[in-house]
């Protein structure tokens, strides 16, 4: 460190920000993770190449089906993280000492939230040599990349910042991810519906609403059908604004009432959490 | 043990609690809690469970707002709690660590979100390493701790602000009793070297009564006696009062 950088005080959400990449990392956890993204991405890679029925299955197709994979795998991992963050330390009583220094909550939760966004383009970067071994033609994979990566990211904003907004509210680790998990399952519900009404225009604006669906249905179009961009923007453009709906009650509302207690209407009143011992 | 930096007179009113409650829909959790800390003095902070004493800590150190009434700390009143923050030190009750750092990396990261330059976060660290007697442990992972070690490391983590009050929650809960009189004369040091107040929270009423040069006594929400030792103890000794004033929620 130059003796310049040593007199400057780092903010707060660097400080974080700095302290939780080492925990996620050199403390294995994010290994771990992508290693289990690997796997489930070699899987997914070895039934698609294997697979005799999708020989005749346009390569765009297949591309799409990856990009997919690539989605549904690599945002659970920064949700995982995410969910776990705030009522993970809560749970180890560590968050008390963080919350009795005079350091900006919002700085805290920032600095939480871009760690479990690193996950993201690590597992992104780590997709890469699965979407060459199904595709020769290297046009086409960085096509689909150039769509899948800032798509993906955008979902990845989302879903990192649900799982921190849920984080802050509960009282353990184990209740902050099955509630995420939740909103992610809830997420992928449209694709559960019949057909004639996702045709309608309420059913495109559920599809819309749903970030992994209104992205799904962009790529469909745009690198499978190989529609216009502009005839499918509604797509993009209804996400972004999800994300920017989470963000902001993420970092304007939820982030500066972080309390050492999560939700305490979800136990009797008067019994808050942690103050059995007085 | 290091000086303090800042410039505390001896005898000078650091804490003041003015009528505290604190209410939830289905009961009252404080009521009335008024009491006055000076630098350099230690207070024992005495009840049974459920006496309102965690209730009390944390609203003094700004982690829950009074329902009513106020604190100062150094002057500063309850309504600015970031500016309080700044000039308290806390180890809660039951309080975690990280384990996969060291005690000197602990340290310097909180000495730094009191916004201190890394250089000055690492020396007031070092120094706090040897004025807890972790000197040789400052290099070592947290997670390889004893109970004790963690304890002192909550002690060194709580002044590295060199704060004005230091509130310890029951420091020498599951310590073996060379830990526990180690932890007391350490604790002793802090308010007399340093001239911080500091508020004891704790059961053991030996300890409170070797340590201490002020109580308070509660009992359900209530605050049942205040002074110095000497004026609620009144020549008795420290458990019989303690069982009178308690009789009814011990009983």
């Amino acid at each position: 460190m130059s003796a310049a950088a040593s007199q400057r005080t780092p903010p707060v959400w660097w400080l974080m920000f700095k302290r939780e990449m080492s925990e996620l990392w050199l403390g294995g956890r994010g290994f771990n993770l992508l290693i289990l993204f690997c796997l489930l991405m070699s899987l997914t890679t070895w039934l698609l190449a294997t697979n005799s029925e999708l020989n005749l299955t346009p390569r765009e197709e297949i591309q799409f089906i990856a990009l997919q994979a690539i989605m549904t795998f690599g945002l659970f991992l920064g949700l995982v993280i995410a969910a776990e963050s705030i009522a993970g330390e809560r749970e180890r009583t560590t968050l008390e000492a963080l919350l009795l220094t005079p350091g900006s909550r919002r700085q805290i939760v920032v600095g939480k939230y871009l760690t479990a966004l690193s996950l993201w383009p690590a597992a992104l970067l780590l997709a890469i040599p699965y979407m060459f071994a199904l595709e020769k033609d290297t046009e086409l994979v960085w096509r689909a990349l150039a769509w899948g990566a800032p798509l993906g990211t955008l979902l990845a904003l989302t879903f990192t910042g649900i799982g921190m907004i849920v984080s802050l509210w509960s009282n353990t680790g184990r209740t902050s991810l099955f509630i995420s998990l939740l909103f992610y399952l809830a997420s992928l519900l449209p694709a559960q519906l019949p057909g004639e009404f996702m045709a309608t225009p309420i059913g495109l604006l559920v599809q819309a609403a749903g970030p992994l669906e209104a992205a799904k249905q962009f790529l469909q179009h745009t690198l499978v059908s190989g529609e216009p961009v502009a005839d499918n923007l509604m797509f993009v453009i209804i996400p972004a604004l999800v994300a920017l709906v989470v963000l902001a009650l993420l970092f304007l509302y939820a982030a500066p009432r972080l309390q050492f207690n999560g939700v305490r209407g979800l136990r009797r009143a008067g019994t808050p959490a942690r103050e059995g011992g007085q | 043990m290091s000086q303090a930096n800042g410039a505390r007179a001896p005898g000078k009113e650091v804490l003041l609690a003015d009528k505290l409650r604190k209410e939830y829909p289905e009961r009252v959790a404080l009521k009335n809690l008024s009491f006055s800390l000076k630098a350099g003095r230690v207070l024992g902070f005495l009840g049974p469970n459920g006496a309102g004493k965690t209730t009390s800590i944390r609203i003094l150190t700004t982690m829950l707002p009074p329902s009513s009434g106020y604190f100062e700390v150094d002057g500063i009143r309850s309504e600015e709690p970031e500016k309080i923050r700044r000039k308290i030190g806390v180890l809660p009750e039951g309080l975690g660590f990280p384990k996969h750092v060291t005690g000197l990396e602990y340290l310097v990261f909180y000495g730094q979100l009191f916004g201190q330059t890394p250089a000055e976060a690492h020396a007031v660290a070092q120094q706090l390493l040897i004025d807890t007697g972790m000197k040789q442990r400052g290099h070592m992972l947290v997670g390889t701790y004893s109970h004790g070690m963690r304890q002192r490391l909550g002690i060194a983590r709580a002044l590295v602000n060199d704060p004005h009050v230091v509130f310890l929650d029951e420091p020498t809960l599951g310590l073996d009793p060379r830990g526990q009189a180690e932890l007391l004369a350490l604790i002793q040091r802090v308010a007399h070297e340093r001239n911080t107040g500091v508020v004891l929270c704790s059961h053991a009423l030996s300890e409170i009564e070797g340590v201490c040069d002020d109580l308070v006594i509660m009992n359900s929400g209530e605050m049942v006696a205040s002074g110095t030792v000497a004026e609620v103890t009144r020549g008795e000794r420290l458990h019989d009062v303690f069982l009178r004033l308690t009789a009814e929620t011990i009983g």
